[in-house]
Parts: C-alpha cells; sequence; structure tokens
C-alpha cells in the first residue's frame, strides 16, 4: 500500500516536472510585464501542475509519517529518471548518453545518502 | 532583454532555485525540530512562547524559500531544456547534507556512505552539465 502510494506520488511530481516546462515554454516564455507574468500562472498548464506539486507532496508527507525516510527517499530518486524519460520521450528533447549515465550516478548516490 | 542579460537570468535563476530548495529543507526541518520540543514534555506552551514561535518562524521561513524555489524554477524552465536542469536540482541534496551535517542547530550525523552518495550525486550533476549545453527550449 505504502509503495504504490509512493508510485503514485513520484507519477504526480514528474507530470508535475512536465507541465512546468510545458507551462514556462508556451506562457512564460516572451513575457515582458508582470501582469502577463500572472496570466502565465493562471494558465491551465501551470495550475495543473502546481495541483500535481500539491498533491504529491501532500501523499510523500503522509507515507514519510509512516514509512522510515531511508525506505521512502530512494522512491524519491526514480522521479528523476520518469522525468529524464518523459523530456526524451513526451518533450522529445535529445539526451546525450552521458547525461544518462550522470542521472545513474545521481540514482545511486540518492539511495547510498537514504539507506545509511 | 539581450541575449547576455538572459543568460545571466538563467544562471541566477538556477543557482537561486537549487538553493532556495535546499534552505526550504533545511529551514522547516529546523521549524519541525522547535515543534517536537515544544510538544515534549509535560508543559502545554503557549502560543507565545519561545519554542512556539521559533517552530512557525522556521517553518515559515522554509515554506517562503520553497515557494520562491519553486518560482526561480519556472524562469530555469523558459531557458533550458527539462532532461538538463531537472537533474541539477539534485545539487540541493548535496546542500542539505552538508548543512544538516554542519548546522549546528541541527548537527546531524555525517557518515561515510553518507558522503560517499553525496559525492556520487556530485559527480552525476558534473556528468549531465558537463556538456556545458547553450540555453535553448
Amino acid at each position: 500500500m505504502n509503495d504504490l502510494l509512493l508510485l503514485i506520488a513520484v507519477a504526480l511530481l514528474s507530470a508535475s516536472q512536465v507541465l512546468q516546462k510545458v507551462g514556462a515554454s508556451r506562457r512564460l516564455a516572451g513575457t515582458r510585464k508582470p501582469s502577463q507574468w500572472i496570466a502565465a500562472l493562471f494558465s491551465p498548464e501551470l495550475i495543473a501542475a502546481i495541483a500535481c506539486i500539491v498533491g504529491g507532496t501532500a501523499i510523500w508527507l503522509a507515507v514519510l509519517y509512516r514509512m522510515d525516510v531511508s525506505r521512502a527517499f530512494p522512491f524519491l530518486s526514480l522521479t528523476t529518471v520518469v522525468v529524464m524519460a518523459a523530456s526524451r520521450f513526451l518533450l522529445r528533447e535529445p539526451v546525450p548518453l552521458h547525461r544518462w549515465a550522470g542521472v545513474a550516478l545521481i540514482v545511486v548516490g540518492i539511495t547510498l545518502v537514504a539507506s545509511s | 532583454m539581450t541575449a547576455a542579460r538572459a543568460r545571466w537570468l538563467g544562471v541566477a535563476c538556477l543557482v537561486a532555485s537549487i538553493a532556495l530548495s535546499a534552505l526550504g529543507q533545511l529551514a522547516m526541518k529546523n521549524g519541525m525540530r522547535h515543534l517536537h520540543l515544544a510538544g515534549a514534555g509535560e508543559i502545554v506552551w503557549p502560543i507565545t512562547s519561545p519554542p512556539v514561535r521559533a517552530a512557525v518562524f522556521w517553518t515559515a521561513v522554509g515554506l517562503v524559500a520553497y515557494g520562491s524555489s519553486l518560482l526561480t524554477w519556472l524562469v530555469v524552465l523558459v531557458r533550458y531544456r527539462l532532461s538538463y536542469a531537472y537533474p541539477l536540482l539534485a545539487l540541493s541534496y548535496v546542500l542539505v547534507y552538508v548543512g544538516a551535517t554542519q548546522w549546528p542547530q541541527l548537527l546531524e550525523p555525517a557518515t561515510p556512505q553518507r558522503t560517499v552518495g553525496t559525492l556520487l550525486i556530485l559527480a552525476g550533476v558534473a556528468l549531465v552539465s558537463a556538456t556545458g549545453e547553450r540555453a535553448e527550449r
């Protein structure tokens, strides 16, 4: 149950990053005036991004209340992998090989920090 | 906005977002620590007592820092690819580790395994940023 909730949190937090990127590119790029920034913040993409981050964070905190952080935290590092995959396959960003290697190191590092 | 100024703004927001994210985590942790102190024992602390005030203060600092981190992050995403910028956020884990083990109010224990993990994260971030990607969307 906790593991399932953690995976849902990872999905929501990853979705939030993709939505933030889409919102930033579509709504925020090229804006000049503060009124335009406010309008961008209330665009559907960024509202959805904020909803995802609030939901994901709430689930994360609820799980953390019942589970050791050392066990929960490595799940969260999955977010990095999911965001990379989404950047590559949904946003069609080119991702060079060494960047995947860097992400692998980050995931191993986070797991080490969390599991001691 | 000139290209040079836009580039400067992108880098500044990236650095600010990473630092604010780490500051937010450390301040919220410190706020929770004060709340724990206030909640321990028999005494019910009044709202205006020092431990409760410290808890509210540090939690508020943490939330403001966290919110500011999210806003500066949007500026980062205008300028950089998600697959480039997102892994760099892991630098905030390193800052949190250094802060949590060195800040006299927290002083969490540093262990060899955690230090090695932190160094691996640093190496990974260096590898991700190795190409020195130019700003593009």
